[in-house]
C-alpha cells in the first residue's frame, strides 16, 4: 500500500474506489468526487466500466415494470419543447446583438412558415410518397384474423376492411406498421366494426410506405400500454402500391 | 415470412439505437426508451424505492441517455449494462442527495487497503456469468453485502447497521470481499 493510495480520499486503491462507485456504497460526497475522475480520467473510468460489467449480470434482479406514459411525456417536453421554442427567448435575453439574431430569425421563421403555408398543398402532389395508394392483405396462419389494409397518401388515414376474425371480448385489435428492423409504430386500435378508418399521425406517416409491414396484434381494451404488441400477432401483410 | 419479421423488428439490437440515439436520431429515442424503459423504470423503483421519485429519475436518466449517448461509443460495456449504469448511478445518487448520511470521508482516510493488488489490473471481457460463481466463493454474508450494494443501493453506513458492525469493519470487510471477487474474476 503506498502513500498515495494512503491519501486517496476515497480511500483504497482506484480499483477498489470504482468497485465501490459501481456497488454504490460510497457516501454522495464520495461519489460526486469519483463521477469527477471517470469524467477526467480515461484510465480510471475503464476500471469502472470493468466492474460495471462484471456486475451485470446481477441486474437481471431488476423487474421490470412498464412506466406511465407520463414520463415519456415529459422527457420529449424537456428534451424537444425547449429545443424549438426556446431558440428564441434565449438569445433575445443577453444584448442588442444577439437580440438583433433573434429578430432577423424570428422574421426568418415567419417567412419559412408562410412559404410552407403556401407551397403545402403543391409540396404534397411532388412528394416521392405524394398521391401514393397502398394496400395490404393481413393474414396469419392459424389466427383466423384476416384484413384488407389500404392507405391513401392524399387522406392520410388507412382505411381496414376485416374479412373474418373479431377480438375476443374484453380485447382489442391494435395495428402496427414495421419498417425494416426498426420496432413497431402503433398507428391505434382499430376501431370496432367490419370497416374501420384510422388516422395517420405525421411522424408515423414516414414510415407507411411501400414495403413496409402492417401487423395487427391481440391485445388488452384500449391497446397496448407499452408502445410495443404485448399479445400475439394475429394477421400481417406487405404494403404493395397500386 | 411476415411474422418472422415483427419479432425481428421487436428483438431490435439496442446498439444501433443507441448510436443512432447519439446522431440525435428522435425515431430511435423512441424505440430505446421502448424497449429499455421498463427494466430502467425497476431499476429506480428498487433503489429508489419511491414510485413519484422514480419517476422523476427515469426521465432524468433518459434526458442523460439523449444527451450522454455518444459517450456509449468509448465505454466498454454491453448496451444494456450500459443504460443500467446510467440508470442505477442516477437512482443512487438520488437516495444519498435525500438522506444526507454521515460524511464518512474521514472513517475512509483511516482504513488501509485491504491488501496490495497489482495497480494495473486490466479488465478483461471474459464470461460475464462468472460473478455468480465468485460470489459464492464469498462468505454468505459478505457476499450478501455485495449483493445487496448492487442491487438496492444500500451505503456503506446501511450495511454497516444491517450487519451490526461498526462502519470500518464494514469497509474492511467489503474492501476484502471485492478483491478476492477480483481476483476470482481474473483467474
Amino acid at each position: 500500500m503506498s502513500l498515495l493510495e494512503d491519501m486517496d480520499p476515497a480511500g483504497g486503491s482506484d480499483d477498489i474506489v470504482a468497485a465501490e462507485y459501481v456497488l454504490g456504497v460510497q457516501s454522495g460526497e464520495e461519489r460526486q468526487m469519483v463521477a469527477a475522475r471517470i469524467e477526467n480520467e480515461q484510465a480510471f473510468a475503464r476500471l469502472v466500466d470493468g466492474w460495471d460489467s462484471y456486475f451485470a449480470p446481477l441486474g437481471a434482479a431488476y423487474v421490470e415494470v412498464t412506466a406511465p406514459i407520463s414520463v415519456k411525456s415529459a422527457v420529449d417536453r424537456r428534451l424537444f419543447a425547449a429545443e424549438t421554442a426556446s431558440v428564441a427567448p434565449r438569445e433575445s435575453s443577453s444584448g442588442p446583438l444577439s437580440s438583433l439574431v433573434f429578430w432577423r430569425g424570428l422574421a426568418a421563421a415567419v417567412l419559412a412558415a408562410l412559404m410552407v403555408y403556401i407551397a403545402l398543398p403543391y409540396l404534397r402532389s411532388s412528394a416521392p410518397s405524394t398521391g401514393e395508394r397502398l394496400v395490404a392483405s393481413l393474414v396469419a396462419d392459424g389466427s383466423g384474423v384476416s384484413y384488407l389494409a389500404f392507405y391513401d397518401d392524399r387522406t392520410n388515414e388507412v382505411g381496414l376492411s376485416r374479412l373474418t376474425g373479431e377480438p375476443s371480448s374484453g380485447r382489442d385489435f391494435e395495428l402496427w406498421v414495421i419498417q425494416g428492423q426498426q420496432p413497431p409504430l402503433s398507428l391505434g386500435v382499430i376501431p370496432a366494426g367490419r370497416t374501420a378508418t384510422l388516422p395517420v399521425a405525421d411522424p408515423i406517416r414516414q414510415k407507411v410506405v411501400s414495403g413496409a409491414l402492417f401487423a395487427i396484434s391481440d391485445e388488452p381494451a384500449g391497446g397496448s400500454t407499452t408502445g410495443l404488441p404485448t399479445g400475439p400477432v394475429v394477421a400481417a401483410g406487405d404494403l404493395k402500391p397500386i | 415470412m411476415a411474422l418472422r419479421r415483427v419479432h425481428r423488428a421487436m428483438t431490435q439490437d439496442i446498439t444501433k439505437l443507441i448510436v443512432r440515439v447519439s446522431m440525435k436520431d428522435r425515431a430511435a429515442f423512441d424505440a430505446l426508451y421502448r424497449a429499455t424503459s421498463a427494466k430502467l423504470f425497476g431499476v429506480c423503483l428498487r433503489i429508489v424505492n419511491n414510485r413519484g421519485e422514480s419517476e422523476e429519475a427515469l426521465q432524468e436518466i433518459f434526458i442523460k441517455i439523449w444527451t450522454k449517448a455518444d459517450r456509449f461509443a468509448v465505454s466498454d460495456l454491453s448496451p444494456m449494462s450500459w443504460l443500467i449504469a446510467i440508470a442505477r448511478n442516477h437512482a443512487i445518487d438520488v437516495i444519498r442527495a435525500r438522506k444526507p448520511a454521515a460524511t464518512d470521508i474521514v472513517a475512509a482516510l483511516d482504513v488501509a487497503d485491504p491488501a496490495p493488488g497489482p495497480e494495473a489490473l486490466t479488465v478483461a471481457g471474459g464470461e460475464r456469468e462468472r460473478i455468480y460463481g465468485c460470489l459464492g466463493e464469498l462468505e454468505t454474508d459478505r457476499a450478501a453485502a455485495v449483493r445487496g450494494a448492487y442491487i438496492e443501493g444500500d451505503s456503506y453506513t446501511e450495511l454497516a447497521e444491517r450487519f451490526d458492525v461498526p462502519l470500518n469493519t464494514m469497509r474492511t470487510w467489503l474492501r476484502r470481499s471485492l478483491m478476492k471477487l477480483k481476483e476470482c474474476l481474473e483467474r
